[in-house]
């Protein structure tokens, strides 16, 4: 249930709170003047929001000052700061908040500790009084209080016999429901007060949600004037929202009790602005470093990090905020960064005053990126003969020695198809087209066709799925709809499935835009072709999507984009080019993303796949970065895998200090990753030197070739293959089960494997000793040589026989059984 | 009666930063947990809701869920004076409990029904399987915010593991993600059979040492395993990593007792016994769960079946009830046969009811407003019928129960009080079921 909302405007709250803060602020600094002999200087100062643009004469906007030091840290100066109109005239300000006296233009000038920052503002029509707005001031309220949200009224069936549109998603519905649904029930426009409305939602009668909006409140006083008026409904005609901010931006707070305060401002159609810090729901994500109060006021509480969000009508927009002790010392690390990655990383630790580890050892990294480019690990030669180059840029070199083997394609062609669902359907997909697609997908990606051409290539693709092997993707799913949340999910990161049915809860996307979307594949035509197992798609030209609830047939958009000309065009060629372009903002981010979590361990927004506002990226300006040099490259991933594996990021120890153990989202140290199952199995066929037959390919064909998702053996089903059922990056499952312990101990992998490859009894035959054989199996698996300790208690177990093949093969099985082989480090 | 220890975990929990605690935070990281999140557990654990055990009534759980929603009125809950078209075509038998009536499709059930409490009145808000489902296997409504834990891993975070035993295990698979970890670590996921009990030439893959692997050598592999595994160990901590650890002690604990192998053994039932079980899924799974849980297993998950009859609902009743009858019954005689039946506790449930009225093509369509489940032992009582139906099974009349209450009440039977708070992603002390209480009718 939701907290009761009153009315505490800018003008009530403001002022006590932000002298208590004053004093707060002036306690903490002198406490660290005395503490540290260097305070960091102040380095500059903001005053938000930049514009400010009143066009009513009860028309508002608070105001924040937020000074920056050195070291990043900012503190909120709205009360310390020097605050004047430049042209006292024209508006006034008083308690943080600007307000309107006459029309013109002028600003608002800040002045604090030597630093200056201003902000423009427009007053227009400041002797016009508006009236109260059903979508402008009525509708907000049913938001904020909380009204419309799913536990209440906002459930699909309503609440005690009312409903309210899902926070608000069908304006016309909720205005017929409140005044006309049941006549002279909810709403008395002869004694606006005695409404049902406003008695229920003050708490004047039994209302199982109790007192919602205070009598006298703001909120209180906009249903009873928009009763008063008659109760007239402007949907459709009034502005509507179109971009929300919230202010700061980003915070890094130091000292707990250290309070800032958060202003939402939204700005409308018609290019008005307004201060809506009392209208959107301001929220934190986490409670325990800032708790956030109704009027938008941080108090930073223990370490960690955290997100403000506010939504207001369909945005929703989020602030990063850092929270760290006040006595901590912390010195930035001097390492020169590899390239922009190292940078941009190192501006986030820095911040969070985390050091991170030092780079790994050249066995270590040897072996990593062998795994992660090549899903191998590195032979006893190439082992030895990197270890002996002297070259200072020998790991450069490895990289792009890896980089152009095939192998390097063909996981990223398994990545694509698992993502792609490639696998036979009964009655659908038959193997045969499957067969063809995944290889014109294998083949794309190794002739490094860039990858919004391959994108732009399956989806406006029209043909056979025997021709043209990538029109498979509007057979592996036939549902409309489905298709759309696909697309959305594979190639941009966005998860809309919840706006099928009523406005995105956590994110902005709006049954307008679901439906608006999905229109692109209304009109896929299909039919079988000469041989059954072939299936043409191809463009109708004819087919609609209409809006469940307005019933309106929807014009394609693009999500967040334009609505663009479709006439007489295949609407997935027009969406596709969309998608491909340079333009686009969510492609480029969404496979960098993609890209660099297989290499890092974790995405910069993770899931991968669930790109939104409140599942913000732990680095919002590496995400963006690594998204434009992605197009900078042509599309080219390979570059940006180059990029990546150069950084000294990527190269890093799993070893972690006291300041960075915790980090799990900020790579300061290398993450412990499983292996996948596939490279897995391929790196236990490779050392034990076996082969693997799997259906439909030839004896010795590795784990990653595997066409169809159908095509599974016990040991990748039981190691978290991808089943291929679903586009979600959940699909593959690195995490350990009891059912794997077991398998490696006691199952055939291992057990068959070790004897049927006779790895041990021939480097015997071949004449070495028990020792270099334990030594070679060791570098074979683990990329190093056992250490002297290892060593003695290892060949304690073989003991002296001259030719101990039973005892070098446990040895051999524990080595493959330990965490240290299961696990890319 | 063997009394309940507390997992080592939970010693740790109160005092400080141990590695365990540690692993169980990192272990949440797949789900996103982030710096803010690490430091946020480490203050907010002093904050944690906690409770003690209690005195358990159920040492053990068997789960038999049947998935896509069974007719209550073609079960337990029978309306035969209700019009054709609500009743369906199916008629009603009387029980060995005097007022207790269940459809003609349970002849054997009806002559336990004095050990059983039949639950009429179980309702929630959920007509999507998934949802439903996920209501059943928690006692969560699904949130898109957090990933809840199923019953059978919250018990196994709560007690661990018992006689080298994994303390949940699912028959033949993890039947659906939501009988899963959730936000807790995958170290409390179930161990999966992997193989149908039912078919021919059942075997648990892995539970044997290889042929030639004598005493000696296993002896030297494990030796050799930690020889090698000590110099990772000390350089890398990670949730993972421990997460693999305790998955390997498990094994070798679950490898090195015979008696704990044995319990996958199912061919070491009497075959007269395994007949009277019934030699099908049904039959074969609940037989395998009665060992399992006789051997040491907490909690056993098994489904049968698919109910979800939109159409032609009497002949799929009729075909696929028989089996679940004939096993269902057996397995509550022969839990109480072998004085287990007051230590284990048997739940029945399904996801949710189908519609009073029949559709036009013979079926009933989801209805989450009212269904039946039924529990036997553990400390539940016996011979009852709780709640009811109105006239048409359209909704709860008496005593309506949510999943929450099931849930709390079947907790609190294994001596776990379910408002005790686990740590989650984004810093958030969460209770094993939120705002559940006891139905203290339902216990003996």
């Amino acid at each position: 249930m939701h907290e009761p909302i009153r009315l505490k405007g800018p003008l009530q709250t403001s002022a006590p709170l932000h002298l208590a803060k004053g004093v707060l602020s002036v306690v903490l600094l002198f406490a660290s003047t005395s503490a540290r002999a260097e305070e960091p200087a102040w380095t500059s100062l903001v005053l938000y929001p930049p514009e400010i643009s009143l066009s009513n004469s009860a028309d508002y906007q608070g105001v924040v000052v937020v000074a920056t030091r050195a070291d990043g840290v900012t503190l909120d100066v709205t009360a310390e700061a020097e605050l004047s109109v430049a042209e006292g005239s024209l508006a006034i300000f008083e308690s943080a908040t600007v307000r309107p006296l006459a029309d013109g233009e002028t600003s608002l000038v800040a002045k604090y500790a030597g630093l200056e920052a201003s902000s423009k503002i427009v007053v227009a029509h400041a002797a016009d009084q508006r009236p109260v707005s059903y979508m402008l001031d009525v509708m907000p309220v049913f938001a904020r209080a909380g009204c419309n949200s799913g536990s209440c009224h906002g459930a699909a069936r309503g609440k005690d016999g009312f409903r309210l549109s899902l926070f608000g998603f069908d304006p016309s519905g909720d205005h017929y429901r409140i005044t006309r649904e049941q006549a002279t029930r909810r709403i008395n426009l002869a004694v606006p007060n005695d409404s049902l409305l406003v008695e229920k939602a003050s708490g004047a009668v039994q209302h199982t949600g109790g007192k919602c909006i205070e009598p006298g409140s703001k909120y209180y006083d906009f249903l009873s004037r928009w009763l008063a008026d008659g109760a007239p409904s402007d949907a459709g005609s009034a502005p509507a929202v179109s971009k929300l901010a919230i202010y700061p931006p980003a915070a890094v707070m130091q000292g707990e009790g250290t309070t800032q305060r958060f202003i939402a401002v939204a700005t409308y159609s018609d290019g008005t602005t307004r201060d809506v810090s009392d209208l959107a729901r301001i929220a934190t994500n986490n409670e325990n470093s800032t708790p956030i109060d109704e009027s938008g006021l941080v108090t930073a509480g223990v370490r960690g990090e955290s997100f403000i969000t506010a939504r207001f009508d369909v945005h929703t927009v989020g602030s990063q905020v850092l929270t760290l002790p006040s006595d901590l010392q912390f010195t930035a690390s001097d390492e020169v960064p590899a390239n922009y990655i190292d940078t941009l990383v190192a501006n986030k630790l820095n911040k969070l005053r985390i050091q991170p580890s030092p780079l790994c050892s050249d066995e270590e990294f040897l072996r990593r990126v062998t795994l992660d480019i090549v899903g191998l690990l590195p032979t006893v030669e190439e082992y030895h003969a990197f270890l002996a180059d002297e070259a200072p840029d020998k790991r450069a070199k490895k990289i792009d020695q890896l980089l152009a083997k095939k192998e390097f394609s063909e996981i990223w062609a398994m990545k694509w198809a698992e993502l792609l669902m490639v696998k036979t359907v009964a009655n659908r997909v038959e193997y045969k087209p499957m067969f063809l697609y995944a290889s014109w997908l294998a083949n794309q990606i190794a002739d490094n066709v860039p990858i919004n051409e391959i994108v732009r290539n399956i989806l406006g693709s029209t043909g056979g799925t025997f021709s043209v092997p990538a029109t498979n993707f509007y057979q592996l799913e036939p549902d409309t709809q489905k298709t759309a949340e696909n697309v959305a999910q594979t190639f941009l990161g966005l998860r809309i499935q919840c706006a099928q049915c009523h406005n995105h809860i956590f994110d902005r996307w709006t049954m307008d835009d679901y439906y608006g979307f999905t229109a692109f594949f209304a009109q896929i035509g299909r039919k079988t072709g000469e041989d059954y197992r072939e299936t043409i798609v191809f463009n109708s030209g004819g087919g609609e999507t209409k809006h469940p609830v307005t019933g309106q047939v929807m014009a394609p958009k693009f999500l967040g984009g334009e609505t663009p000309d479709v006439a007489g065009k295949d609407r997935r060629q027009v969406l596709a080019d969309w998608i491909a372009s340079p333009e686009n903002p969510y492609f480029a981010t969404s496979v960098a993303n993609r890209v660099w979590a297989h290499y890092m361990g974790v995405g910069i927004v993770e899931p991968v796949d669930d790109i939104r506002v409140t599942n913000p990226a732990s680095n919002p300006e590496l995400f963006d970065t690594l998204g434009a040099k992605l197009v900078e490259y042509n599309y080219d991933f390979k570059q940006l895998v180059r990029d990546i594996c150069n950084s000294n990021t990527y190269q890093r120890s799993t070893e972690v200090n006291e300041s960075n153990a915790g980090d799990l989202r900020n790579y300061s140290h290398a993450l412990v990753r499983r292996v996948q199952a596939e490279m897995l199995l391929d790196s236990i066929s490779q050392l034990t030197e076996t082969k693997d037959k799997f259906r439909g390919l030839p004896l010795g064909a590795r784990a990653i070739h595997i066409a169809d998702g159908k095509t599974s053996t016990y040991f990748l089903t039981t190691f978290g293959r991808a089943k291929r059922d679903t586009v979600c990056s959940c699909e593959v499952d690195t995490q350990p089960s009891l059912s794997q312990a077991l398998h490696l101990i006691n199952g055939e992998t291992i057990e068959g494997k070790i004897r049927q490859g006779k790895v041990i009894e021939t480097a015997l035959e071949a004449g070495k000793t028990p020792t270099e054989v334990l030594d070679e199996i060791t570098v074979r698996c683990l990329s190093r040589k056992p250490t002297d300790d290892e060593r003695n208690k290892l060949m304690a177990l073989i003991g002296e026989a001259e030719k101990p093949v039973a005892e070098l093969q446990d040895a051999f099985w524990a080595i493959l059984n330990s965490r240290e082989f299961l696990f890319n480090h | 009666m063997a009394c309940y220890r507390v997992h080592p975990i939970h010693r740790t929990l109160t005092s400080g930063l141990s590695r365990r605690d540690f692993l169980t935070v990192g272990a949440v990281a797949g789900l996103g947990l982030s710096l803010s999140d690490f430091f946020a557990i480490r203050s907010a654990q002093a904050e944690q809701k906690h409770y003690d055990f209690v005195e358990p009534t159920a040492q053990s759980v068997i789960q038999i869920f049947l998935p896509g929603g069974m007719s209550a009125q073609e079960s337990f809950d029978p309306k035969p004076y209700a019009p054709i078209e609500y009743r369906g075509e199916l008629g009603s038998i009387n029980t060995n409990v005097d007022g207790i009536v269940f459809s003609e499709t349970l002849p054997q059930t009806a002559q336990v029904a004095d050990k059983l409490t039949v639950i009429r009145s179980m309702t929630h808000g959920e007509a999507a399987h998934e949802r439903g489902t996920h209501n059943m296997f928690t006692g969560y409504r699904p949130s898109p915010a957090i990933v809840f834990p199923s019953m059978g891993s919250i018990v196994s975070h709560e007690y661990g593991p018992r006689k080298n035993l994994p303390p949940y295990v699912c028959i033949p698979n993890q039947p659906n993600e939501y009988a899963g970890t959730g936000y807790l670590s995958s170290s409390f996921a179930p161990f999966s059979l992997g193989a149908d009990p039912a078919a021919g030439g059942f075997t648990v893959r892995d539970l044997a040492r290889g042929a030639d692997i004598d005493d000696t050598r296993f002896a030297r592999r494990r030796s050799a395993l930690e020889a090698v595994n000590d110099y990772f160990s000390q350089k890398v901590k990670a949730d993972a990593v421990g997460a693999m650890d305790t998955f390997y002690e498990r094994a070798f604990s679950l490898i090195e007792s015979k008696e704990a192998r044995e319990a996958f053994n199912i061919d070491a039932e009497d075959a007269k016994l395994r007949d009277e079980y019934g030699r099908n899924e049904a039959g074969q799974r609940m037989l395998m769960a009665r060992r399992l849980v006789e051997a040491g297993v907490r909690f056993v998950t098994l489904t049968y079946g698919g109910w979800d009859h939109h159409a032609n609902v009497t002949q799929a009743m009729r075909g696929q009830m028989p089996a679940f009858d004939q096993a269902f019954a057996r397995l509550v005689r022969d839990l109480d046969e072998r004085g287990l039946l007051d230590t284990t506790m048997v739940i029945v449930s399904t996801e949710f009811g189908r519609t009073p009225k029949v559709n036009n093509q013979a079926g009933r369509d989801h209805w989450p407003k009212v269904f039946s489940a039924v529990l036997a032992g553990g400390g539940v009582k016996r011979g009852i019928a709780y709640g009811a139906t109105d006239a048409t099974a359209n909704e709860p009349d008496i005593n309506p129960i949510g999943p929450e209450d099931l849930a709390t009440t079947i907790y609190r039977c294994l001596g776990i009080i379910a408002d005790k708070e686990l740590m989650a992603p984004g810093d958030r002390p969460i209770e094993i079921v939120k705002g559940g209480a006891v139905r203290q009718d339902l216990l003996a």
